[in-house]
């Protein structure tokens, strides 16, 4: 696992917690142990998060859910090969990432004129306990995401869904020199802020 | 950069993760599935096991021979139907009498995967013949995933 860059660096929330990427570590250490139940556990840790990695590509739900399963039997196959057991989260990540954008790349060019990344989905689920208020939030939200580019769109999801970005890995992903990530993030994120005021949005004050 | 700029930028990520979740949620059904999957691929696992309550463990022998195995824990049952090809392989029916997530057929160095069908059906249209043995991970009727496999038998 390479340095954390400064860009990288996101204060945990939670700290009381162990961050994703620790509990990752540890099930990932107690199943090579023999644990095998351990694996269970980092398959439910880390499936949500690897989910929404893949679907940053624009990679389709059926597709991407081949995705996620060609990256955990790789992990069963390969796992040798990973030396730094703390390293397993942030190499699930790049597996998927790796197998989302070759897959995403095949599917882009058989479909091209389909701007399905584009597409306005609305909330498809709605929990009891979710009030109106937050519902248009979230719709207000995703209105503004939608809005920025491909780019800004799949490198925000990205970062949100993984605790240690690798910064070099998604800057080749995304064919964007090194280095110019963490500005572009900031760059995606000043958009989507300006996109966000400019509709009245106070979210950022009431933290989590 | 300053703290506050951190912490406000992780608000915001925040805000986007809760989004995305509820825009585009995580497939109902999807971390069972992996979890099975990972199960059955996963060969220093110790599964429960399937014991014969009917058949043989020998061989189909020719074109028109056919075996029946049942195999069961008292709970869980699978059933499978034996069957030579016309290349000269076999071809494995079977039914399994829980919600099956993951299905097996492992092989020395070979394995086959089946999807799980309607009413916990599953086939392997073309196995070459040999010794095998059946994996799987079934929801029990608690919602808790269960693996299994059967003794090594002839194909």
């Amino acid at each position: 696992m390479g340095a954390m860059t400064q860009a990288g660096a996101e204060p945990s929330v939670d700290s009381a917690e162990p961050a994703r990427w620790e509990r990752a570590a540890a099930l990932f250490v107690r199943w090579r142990e023999g644990d095998s139940r351990a694996m269970d556990e980092l398959v439910r840790l880390m499936t949500p998060p690897l989910w929404h990695v893949v679907r940053a590509y624009g990679v389709d739900p059926a597709l991407a859910q081949d995705v996620v399963q060609t990256t955990w039997l790789t992990l069963v196959r390969r796992h040798e090969t990973i030396n730094d057991p703390l390293a397993v989260s942030g190499w699930l990540t790049m597996c998927a990432r790796r197998e989302a954008w070759r897959v995403g790349k095949q599917h882009r060019r058989a479909d091209a004129t389909e701007a399905e990344s584009l597409e306005p989905h609305l909330p498809v689920h709605e929990s009891a306990e979710q009030t109106a208020a937050q519902d248009d939030e979230t719709r207000r939200l995703w209105t503004a995401v939608a809005t920025l580019n491909d780019r800004c769109q799949r490198l925000l999801r990205i970062v949100a869904f993984e605790d240690r970005p690798d910064y070099a890995r998604i800057a080749e992903d995304l064919a964007m020199p090194i280095g110019s990530i963490g500005p572009t993030r900031q760059r995606c994120l000043a958009k989507l802020r300006a996109v966000l005021e400019g509709d009245g949005w106070r979210g950022d004050d009431d933290g989590n | 950069m300053e703290t506050e700029d951190f912490a406000a930028d992780a608000a915001l990520f925040a805000r986007m993760r809760r989004m995305w979740e509820d825009v585009d949620p995580v497939p109902a059904e999807l971390v069972d599935r992996m979890v099975a999957a990972v199960a059955v691929e996963d060969l220093s696992r110790e599964y429960a096991l399937l014991t014969l309550v009917e058949g043989t463990l020998a061989a189909v022998r020719g074109e028109t021979d056919t075996a029946t195995l049942q195999f069961s824990d008292g709970t869980t049952s699978v059933l499978l139907h034996v069957t030579a090809t016309e290349d000269g392989g076999r071809r494995v029916d079977g039914w399994v009498d829980a919600a099956a997530l993951a299905i097996r057929l492992v092989q020395g160095d070979h394995e086959w995967s089946a999807e799980p069908g309607e009413h916990g059906r599953f086939a392997f249209d073309e196995v070459t013949p040999g010794v095998a043995r059946l994996r799987l991970v079934v929801r029990d009727a608690d919602g808790a995933l269960r693996d299994f496999q059967t003794p090594q038998f002839e194909v």
